[in-house]
């Protein structure tokens, strides 16, 4: 994004910035009159901050359910963290911390859950043929995309190695890669994608 | 529940708040408050016997400069620290202040032992009490006026809340205790401070939760 404004050139990512300044003074201004207990200025602030809120927890978050689920709690925080606004000062700042780990929170928790869950390939073949279809395409195609945004050498060394299920001299051979090169590509890929679904890393 | 509930249900119960103190003020607050009950501490226990000649000799003056200096930069700190619109880089603040206290001691530990050879060591438990003692309520008291913190960053502000406590309580244990190498100083001081911040850091967090926000 912010790539993207550079090569606009420098003027749109300055409106961009004021408006985002305006928009956050406008809202500390409604939380000091929610603080006051004006309850009409509390509800217009937290509709308008939701959808910022929710974009800060899809960076972090990409199952859009659980994203919500941050988003409700970030509003939680924000209601009972609300006499530590100090409307002279920024809120950007103060949106952003509270919102940021909220997301986080949500993201270790499920790593936790993520270890206890059964997968569902070692279960009893039965069981196995039950599972729904679509939601693996889905997880499926998640994964391709994922794996597509991943820098190049990344993912050669992915679809060699892992993929391919190459040893890691042939894997150096065919693409020219040494094999420290590799490891450090491989590992340096399969961190990254854990850290996008959410999954703790087994190291 | 939908978003759109829960936001009419937060504004439909909305009640007028008191702000936070400003984070210098509290601070100043909460280390007015430290300094008195460890002064009265230091009035039962009584200054040791040769509390004049001690204050005059430089490493003395400097070893509790230093603690002072540590307590009061990690309460400034830790109640910055609790804020959200704070920077996590305040919890860097006491470090120097810390690594100076610290070197000091080591430093009159070195001294002495080429001066007078290995130092005799022995146990001084009562140390570990006096600061424990009034480090353990004083943690208390900080965790409860930083409890807004819990949801945020609980650990660092708890530790930091610990460290502040202990240092202080510290300052008032050089002046009744009779402690002369640096090398006592070093472990037991040293290391009671290290023990209340580690308790602070690790029950700290159910604290500030147990008190509500």
């Amino acid at each position: 994004m912010l790539a993207a404004s550079l090569a606009a050139g420098l003027s749109p990512m300055t409106d961009t910035t004021t408006t985002r300044a305006t928009q956050e003074a406008r809202w500390g201004g409604l939380l000091a009159a929610a603080q006051g207990g004006d309850a009409r200025a509390y509800d217009t602030l937290l509709r308008e901050i939701t959808p910022r809120l929710r974009s800060l927890c899809r960076a972090r978050i990409r199952d859009a359910a659980e994203a919500e689920d941050a988003v409700q709690d970030a509003l939680m925080t924000i209601h009972a963290l609300r006499h530590t606004y100090d409307p002279e000062r920024p809120f950007g700042p103060w949106l952003t911390t509270i919102a940021t780990r909220r997301a986080v929170d949500r993201l270790r928790r499920r790593g936790r859950g993520a270890g206890r869950e059964s997968n569902i390939d070692d279960l009893p073949e039965g069981a196995a043929s039950v599972a729904p279809v679509a939601e693996e395409r889905i997880a499926a195609r998640d994964l391709r995309d994922a794996v597509a945004e991943l820098p190049e050498s990344q993912r050669t060394a992915l679809r060699l190695a892992k993929l391919e299920d190459l040893s890691l001299a042939e894997a150096s051979a065919r693409s020219g890669l040494s094999v420290g090169a590799l490891k450090v590509a491989t590992h340096r890929a399969m961190h990254s994608l854990r850290r996008r679904f959410g999954v703790k890393g087994d190291e | 529940m939908r978003t759109d509930d829960l936001i009419s249900r937060l504004s439909a119960g909305l009640t007028p708040v008191r702000r936070v103190p400003p984070p210098l003020l509290a601070a100043l607050g909460w280390l007015a408050m430290a300094t008195a009950v460890v002064a009265l501490g230091v009035a039962v226990s009584g200054f040791r016997h040769d509390i004049e000649q001690r204050l005059m000799l430089m490493h003395e003056q400097v070893n509790l400069v230093a603690a002072l200096l540590t307590g009061t930069a990690a309460a400034i700190a830790a109640f910055h620290l609790a804020l959200p619109d704070r920077s996590d880089r305040w919890a860097l603040l006491p470090l120097p202040f810390a690594a100076f206290w610290i070197s000091g001691l080591g430093w009159g530990c070195i001294q002495e032992f080429v001066q007078q050879g290995f130092p005799a060591l022995s146990t001084s438990f009562g140390c570990m009490r006096f600061i424990i003692g009034f480090g353990i309520p004083l943690t208390l008291g900080m965790l409860w006026m930083t409890r807004h913190a819990a949801p945020l960053r609980p650990g660092p502000v708890a530790a930091l809340s610990g460290l502040a406590a202990a240092a202080i309580a510290s300052v008032g244990l050089s002046l009744v205790h009779h402690l002369d190498a640096a090398a006592m100083v070093l472990i037991w001081h040293g290391g009671s401070v290290a023990l209340v911040t580690f308790l602070a850091k690790r029950w700290g967090a159910q604290a500030m939760r147990a008190m509500g926000p």
